[in-house]
């Protein structure tokens, strides 16, 4: 019964005290982790092609960016651009915009082994056949390797937007009023209800995160099946795994060739 | 470039700062520790219910896994911490408030929990990548139900799952940070703590992010060196079972 006593709330859950304050509450949990996708896609997708390069000057910088990243907690990346940055360089960052550049940060790094992932999976004939046809080297990648590259990703991209959207819940620490803040404010209101406030705010989380892990695996069935059994002739069929985790053996003109490890 | 900071590298080094860098290094050992055997048991445990042929089992790990991945880690670090006492029969729950290190506790299942569905997602997957025979021959060599698993499947599991196993648990480290929500005197906290002290945390949190990437770097290298260690040859299994 408190939990249905928490409908009084449902607004500032969902929206925080939006029409007379700022936007809050869960739509800006999936605000910022949107601006976040979009914000480091670019990033991501240079960072992963540039770690497929053959040239080490830039294969070795992008790498470090990358594992670094990865090995840094979110939370920390959230320290540093909100509070220590502007110590440093001086200047101001607003709440929202440190919250968003944060998790884009650590968005682009998780996006650039997405499309690592991807383009290795593309298999090598691609480029080999685009290349025999008179390409260039950055034509085949943009009109042959990378369109499929991008249709193999997507079911992962959206997974990973399911973790992002998870992990804005963090951003709490900086005080952004957002969902987990929401639900924290409410049940330091009615301390009573501590835990009718806290259920609320996993339900709200549950409900999106549920939605489009469906999505991510319908996308998954369909994109996976189609690419295997439809466009990849039978007779090569380990060369067309998703994921592959062998190094290749041979010597092949894909940037995938000069890649050595799939780390972890 | 101009810095509008000077640097005092003294700070994180003396005398109560340094004590609590070092508690906060030791919390997060032993809330990784802590949570990499807790949520590999219950993953395990969940992933075994989740391939089992009982309809009920079956369902109930799926509802686990369910629940528990589609809600943020943080919520259920979160839901031990203030809820979880609640929850419990009054007497038990102040005794757990009253707990000088509930935090840490707290901490470890909130963390577990979240963990323990991803590993089990995960341990799933690897049971589908072991070729059918595998069972059959178990069978045929008069292995019960639990000896199939405990000797035959489950070894494998894990083998043919280490690398996502190994980056779910670097993951899992990373989200001990997270337990400064709840006050658990953690390497985070402790850096905020010596920030909100003495308005000079650069230099703590420098060296607690060095620490992490450190860290984490050494777990992605021993992975990388088990897994070549243990690595199957999984042409030659698939050879043989066709």
């Amino acid at each position: 019964m408190d939990l249905l006593g928490q409908l009084v709330n449902i607004k500032f859950y969902l929206l925080g005290s939006y029409p007379k304050g700022d936007v809050g509450g869960l739509l800006l949990n999936i605000i910022m982790a949107l601006m976040a996708l979009g914000l480091s896609f670019g990033a991501g997708a240079l960072l992963g092609y540039s770690r497929l390069s053959c040239r080490l000057y830039i294969k070795i910088p992008s790498m470090a960016i990358v594992e670094t990243v990865r090995a840094t907690p979110l939370i920390m990346i959230i320290f540093w651009i909100y509070f220590f940055l502007p110590y440093i360089f001086g200047g101001n960052v607003t709440l929202f915009w440190s919250a968003v550049v944060s998790l884009a940060i650590y968005a682009a790094a998780y996006q650039s082994e997405i499309v690592r992932a991807g383009i290795i999976a593309v298999p090598r004939g691609q480029l080999e056949a685009a290349l025999s046809t008179g390409m260039s080297r950055y034509k085949a990648m943009m009109y042959v390797i990378l369109p499929q590259a991008f249709r193999i990703m997507l079911p992962s991209f959206v997974s990973f937007f399911v973790s992002l959207f998870k992990d804005t819940s963090t951003v709490f620490i900086i005080g952004i009023i957002e969902l987990t803040q929401a639900g924290i404010i409410i049940s330091q209101r009615e301390p009573d209800k501590i835990y009718a406030a806290y259920v609320s705010m996993g339900i709200g989380f549950w409900c999106v995160s549920f939605a489009i892990s469906r999505v991510a695996r319908r996308l998954e069935e369909r994109i996976g099946v189609f690419d295997l059994e439809s466009i990849r002739p039978d007779a090569c069929r380990d060369e067309f795994m998703l994921l592959p985790r062998e190094k290749k053996t041979g010597e092949g003109m894909t940037p995938a060739a000069c890649e050595p490890e799939d780390s972890k | 470039m101009e810095f509008n900071y000077e640097f005092d590298w003294a700070i994180p080094f003396t005398d109560p700062y340094l004590g609590m860098i070092i508690t906060g290094i030791k919390v997060t050992l032993i809330l990784f520790a802590a949570t990499t055997v807790t949520s590999l048991c219950l993953g395990t445990v969940i992933a075994i219910m989740r391939i089992s042929r009982i309809t009920i089992l079956r369902a109930a790990g799926t509802l686990y896994v369910e629940i528990f991945r589609n809600v943020p880690g943080l919520f259920w670090i979160l839901f031990f911490y203030f809820v979880f006492p609640e929850l419990l029969p009054e007497k038990w729950g102040q005794a757990l408030n009253h707990y000088s290190h509930y935090p840490v506790v707290a901490g470890i299942m909130g963390l577990t929990v979240d963990n323990a569905s991803y590993v089990s997602d995960i341990l799933r997957s690897g049971r589908l990548a072991i070729p059918h025979g595998q069972r059959e021959a178990a069978i045929s060599t008069g292995l019960g139900r639990v000896q199939q698993y405990s000797h035959v499947l489950l070894p494998q599991m894990f083998r043919v799952t280490l690398p996502p196993l190994g980056t779910r648990m670097v993951h899992n480290f990373k989200n001990t940070s997270l337990c400064m929500a709840i006050t658990a005197p953690e390497l985070t906290w402790a850096t905020q703590n010596i920030e909100s002290l003495t308005f000079r945390g650069i230099e703590a949190t420098s060296i607690a992010t060095g620490f992490y990437i450190v860290l984490a770097g050494i777990m992605v290298s021993i992975i990388i060196l088990l897994e070549k260690y243990l690595k199957i040859d999984v042409s030659s299994i698939n050879q043989s079972s066709a």
